[in-house]
């Protein structure tokens, strides 16, 4: 990349030129060689976790694992149906998502669209300590002030959550549709501020029913889907606005200052050019903080209560559910592994989905990146 | 250059030679969460008594134990259920000679939150709750609402005893929540009026409800006569006899002194009667 | 600009602000507990059982003193002991009946006066740590002092619901007898008996713990953090650095350099479990760098999960330094290879330096990955040597151990959050020298 060619110096002998050159070239190989071994630990891991799930395969199959909800690693005969265990990881993944995606994506544009320079560096540092906790820290938390909370006034949390949610999400669909929807009414000249009102008292209404069904519900015990996906959007919030933040700053000023001139408000902007243009970091950002809210075993293993099924009805966040990473935590203890049995190896075969979904992850957000790059030019 | 190398392999041998010295004074305990606070006392009392004894407790259930064992990274294996027969012939693979020393009796106290009304429930009806069957405190004459299922994780030796003396080895219900030790039971079941859950003797106190099964509550009288129905001993595995005299032998028989028996009782667990071992 | 404009505008401005400011009411939600229950671990109301305990278990504070608080606890409780004697001596002459259910309640009171009190005069030494003393807290001995006062009695009378709590004054239960007055009295001297007085303990974070931390500290599960991090920084730096310079320095862009690339990125994706299994299976099950768990397997387990922050925040440094010192360098006669390590390395060095700085945090806060590979849940302080072939208690696993594992979860909170208080100070003043590592570099790279 930044290497510099230059021609060697005519001074040197003839010899010594060939021994220098031949210093550099073995350094060279050196340092390929540490770095094809930093990179290749990926390899290795991937090799292990092959090498040890591939017997589960040969001992019982995968159309069991994947289709069957009975999870019994330890009965006689023993069941190893994962499809609770992979609803479980999806539901508490999704819930965290759509309660960090608005409002992390929401705290982006703050940070890099409204904050003046002093408050941004000001704020900063809370997305960096929030990243920076540990997940054991956040799961002591869960288990210890969350859970006791959310049974005793957990419909009243519920109820908040909606509120947080919902503002961001309903304010999202009120100006976006207003804005579509208007877009034909103002060729007839006229803002359609009824319009905006009336589908703000919808919003406003919905939003109203969904706390009264929350302020309904009855909460049976306080590790839940609910709990961790709570404490999971915590966790994924700093990467989502750390990179959405970055996204939303390489945009060009031209295109805010074109938007700016044509006489466009700030959330015209931000809504109908900045955000679009910086779509694929934006995608990439929710794409990293599901990324983390997969991965993360210590909170789910304290929080989640483990209940390998899938919920009733199945949005139901109010019932425990397992998850893969708390399933490979909770079981290695007992999977012993001196007699090969199906219960060790169907561990690493669920490490090894784990590792599909961090790869395709990866895969499908470098694609983002890549296609934005090339669209670009 | 060979200076350096001399210094180097000079320090290697220091090292080994300390590590040498030290390795008849160290103690590796591994397994199951149950036995773990026996364990934790044990090791608590020697190590006051000689100073120079070390002694490390792994709470990390009952099989692991028995595979640390085997692979010979620790000298006692704590376990609350016997050994399976392939863990047997692992070790008898790997030329390790499990050798079981009973330490404790122990009962699975079925528990309730202090609120239920609950007044007893026989096996069965425990059975038909976690199996699925019975689904609200309504039909065992409490008052109208649904069953947390807790269950220890199915990585312990605790798990596996409930299943064999409760379930039969039937599978429990899907909803079933599934916590990593004891003392995590106690703190769910504590925590949610509508839950019930089981756990060692040692780890019920006033904050939770135990309820008689079969007429029977558990104490340590009732475990220890076994009229109570869910009792079972407590294991601690060693490789070969330990040799008489070694720090090894005298925690393994600390449970026979009066001292042991009252570490035993102050964790909660039953100590074992002159004559009473199986 | 129309009504309707502006009312898009003020929405969209407040629920953008609205949601920042979720984020930092998160955070202090989250910290603030934390830092206010963990002080408490350090800084608390100790009783005099509590000077006895340091003094018997730790050999720590002044013996005569102790001597003459002890004497004053003792001269304060006589009356109460003098109750229990008496109304001991007058059991057997009552009715059968009567006699047992006193006999009962008296065995219930005695048990509450020992957790309060610690052993009550002329008995043995009990056994454990935890039961030779009273409550060495006074808000712990608050909530013994309510129990010992109220009894707590469930009334199931309503079949409809689950049964009501309620608290009867354990007076009433000895109504007429000789120990009626005990409650009162005790109500009115419990602060005279324990002394409570203000006991900062820094001793916390180097004392080892006693009696599965019912008293003392957490030194093991320290010392045991800061070997894994210190392990796993030396082994993943030299890897991380190398290949950055490598990277940075001398690579050409082409397919090669690309699948490398993209092999770190995904090993920066694996989630930390993974990893934990890998070195399960890696280095203990198939490498045998240790019997079973050791602190090295740990070590090596953490270093790949930190290889790849290094190496991403090492390009970002060495990219950073400008082109006009290679330039320079060469200029001046220099190869590149020592144009690299004499002039772009140390240029480099604060950001190379704050990556691994910030990857410390990461590795000590990490838990998963150690499961399997280096933690257990009750040992000694590690000595140095041990590490190639011991595995050792750590601050992160042992949050979990004695947060749901312990036997008596609700006795040991202090303990706990004084834990997490240790855990999340390490964390933050580790990012908080990145951070001020980072700000120093801006300032000397603009001047």
């Amino acid at each position: 990349m930044h290497s510099i060619n230059v021609t060697p110096s005519l001074l040197l002998s003839t010899r010594s030129r060939r021994r220098r050159r031949l210093t550099a070239a073995l350094g060279r190989a050196l340092l390929f060689g540490v770095t094809a071994v930093s990179a290749g630990a990926v390899i290795l891991i991937i090799g292990f976790i092959v090498r040890d799930a591939a017997p589960f395969v040969r001992l019982c199959g995968v159309r069991e694992f994947f289709c069957s909800t009975q999870w019994y690693p330890a009965g006689t005969p023993a069941a190893f149906g994962a499809l609770a265990i992979f609803y479980g990881t999806a539901l508490v993944t999704v819930s965290a998502a759509l309660i960090a995606v608005p409002v992390g994506i929401a705290a982006a544009v703050c940070l890099s669209e409204m904050l003046p320079f002093g408050a941004r560096q000001a704020v900063k540092p809370v997305v960096e300590i929030l990243a920076a906790i540990p997940s054991v820290v956040y799961g002591f938390f869960a288990l210890v002030v969350v859970a006791p909370l959310l049974q005793t006034h957990g419909k009243y949390l519920l109820a908040g959550l909606v509120v947080i949610v919902g503002i961001p999400l309903g304010g999202g669909v009120v100006l976006l549709t207003g804005t579509l929807l208007g877009r034909g009414a103002a060729r007839r000249r006229g803002a359609p501020t009824w319009l905006l009102g009336g589908m703000a008292a919808v919003v406003a209404a919905l939003l109203l029913a969904a706390i009264w069904q929350c302020l309904q519900v009855q909460v049976d015990s306080g590790t839940n889907a609910l709990n961790v996906a709570m404490i999971l959007a915590i966790m994924a919030l700093p990467t989502i606005v750390s990179v959405a933040e970055d996204a939303l700053q390489a945009v060009g000023r031209d295109l805010r200052e074109g938007s700016y001139a044509l006489g466009a408000s700030r959330a015209q902007t931000t809504l109908h050019v900045v955000l679009p243009a910086a779509a694929s970091g934006l995608i990439a950002a929710i794409i990293l903080g599901v990324m983390r809210a997969v991965g993360e075993t210590m909170v789910v293993w304290m929080a989640s209560g483990n209940a390998a099924q899938i919920p009733a009805p199945w949005f139901n966040l109010m019932a425990p559910v397992r998850t893969l990473t708390a399933t490979i935590a909770g079981d290695m203890g007992e999977a012993d592994q001196v007699t090969g049995s199906a219960r060790y190896h169907v561990l690493f075969f669920m490490a090894l989905c784990l590792l599909l979904i961090a790869l395709i992850c990866n895969i499908v957000s470098e694609l983002v990146i890549w296609r934005k790059h090339k669209a670009l030019g | 250059m060979h200076t350096r190398t001399i210094t180097a392999t000079l320090t290697a041998l220091a090292l080994s030679a300390v590590m040498a010295t030290h390795a008849g004074e160290e103690i590796v305990v591994d397994g199951s969460t149950t036995v773990g606070p026996i364990a934790k006392a044990f090791a608590e009392y020697l190590m006051s008594q000689h100073p120079s004894l070390r002694i490390s407790v792994s709470e990390s259930g009952s099989g692991n134990g028995a595979k640390s064992l085997i692979n010979g990274a620790c000298q006692v294996a704590t376990m609350s259920r016997p050994m399976k027969p392939q863990e047997t012939l692992a070790a008898q693979v790997k030329g390790i000679n499990p050798v079981a020393h009973i330490i404790a009796m122990d009962g699975l106290p079925i528990i309730v939150h202090p609120s239920n009304p609950l007044k007893g429930l026989t096996i069965e009806q425990a059975r038909d709750i976690y199996f699925g069957r019975i689904n609200n405190w309504q039909f065992l004459g409490g008052p109208n609402a649904r069953i947390v299922r807790i269950s220890r994780d199915t990585n312990s030796g605790t798990y596996e005893c409930f299943m064999e003396m409760v379930m039969n080895k039937t599978r429990l219900a899907n909803n079933v929540e599934y916590v990593g030790s004891n003392g995590a039971v106690r703190q769910r079941v504590m925590n949610t009026p509508a839950a019930i859950g089981y756990a060692g003797l040692g780890f019920v106190d006033a904050t939770v409800k135990a309820v008689p099964v079969n007429g029977v509550m558990p104490t340590a009288a009732t475990v220890l006569d076994n009229s109570y129905p869910l009792s079972r001993p407590l294991f601690m595995y060693t490789n070969g006899e330990p040799a008489t005299g070694t720090f090894l032998h005298a925690f393994l028989t600390l449970c026979q002194t009066p001292k042991g028996k009252e570490l035993i009782q102050a964790v909660g667990f039953v100590p074992l009667v002159e004559g009473g071992q199986q | 600009m129309t009504p309707g404009t502006r009312f898009i505008e003020r929405l969209f401005t407040a629920a953008c602000y609205g949601a920042l400011a979720v984020m930092v009411a998160a955070l202090l939600l989250l910290l603030v507990p934390i830092f206010v229950k963990g002080m408490g671990a350090l800084v608390f109301h100790g009783t005099v059982e509590y000077r006895r305990m340091r003094h018997e278990l730790f050999d720590r504070g002044d013996g005569a003193q102790l001597a003459r608080e002890q004497a004053q606890m003792q001269r304060a409780a006589q009356p109460m002991y003098a109750m229990l004697a008496e109304f001991e001596a007058a059991l057997p002459t009552n009715p059968p009946a009567v006699r047992a259910t006193q006999a009962a309640a008296l065995r219930d009171l005695q048990q509450r006066l020992r957790v309060l009190l610690g052993p009550l005069p002329g008995e043995p030494q009990p056994a454990l740590p935890r039961s030779q003393y009273g409550q060495t807290r006074w808000d712990r001995a608050q909530v013994k002092l309510h129990e010992v006062l109220y009894a707590e009695v469930w009334d199931y009378s309503n079949p409809d619901t689950m049964g009501q709590k309620m608290e009867v004054p354990r007076q009433e239960q000895f109504a007429g007898t000789a120990l009626a007055p005990l409650f009162p009295f005790l109500q009115q001297h419990t602060r005279a008996i324990l002394q409570p007085r203000l006991t900062c303990y820094w001793r916390f974070f180097t004392d080892a713990s006693r009696d599965a931390h019912f008293f003392g500290g957490i030194k093991p599960e320290l010392v045991g953090t800061l070997y894994l991090t210190l392990g796993a920084v030396l082994l993943a730096v030299p890897f991380g650095v190398l290949s950055a310079i490598y990277l940075v320095e001398f690579a050409r862009d082409g397919l090669l350099v690309r699948v490398l690339r993209m092999c770190m990125n995904t090993l920066a994706g694996v989630p930390s479990i993974v990893f934990g299994l890998f070195g399960l299976a890696c280095f203990i099950n198939t490498m045998h760098v240790s019997p079973s768990k050791s602190v090295l397997a740990g070590s090596l387990t953490l270093a790949l999960l930190i290889l790849p922050t290094i190496i991403r925040a090492a390009e970002e440094a060495l990219r950073a330094v400008p082109m006009t010192y290679r330039e320079a360098a060469i200029s001046l006669g220099a190869t590149p290879w020592y144009a690299v390590i004499s002039t772009v390395v140390p240029a480099a060095l604060p950001g190379i330096l704050t990556g691994v700085v910030i990857s410390m945090g990461r590795a000590a806060g990490e838990t998963a990955p150690i499961i399997f590979t280096a933690a257990v849940s009750v040992g000694q302080t590690l000595r140095i040597w041990d590490v190639l072939t011991q595995p050792t208690p750590v601050l992160s696993w042992n949050i979990y151990n004695v947060a749901t594992e312990h036997e008596a979860v609700d006795e040991i909170r202090h303990v706990q959050f004084g834990m997490v208080l240790a855990l999340v100070a390490l964390v933050l003043l580790l990012n908080g020298a990145a951070i001020i590592l980072r700000a120093r570099m801006a300032r000397a790279l603009k001047g």
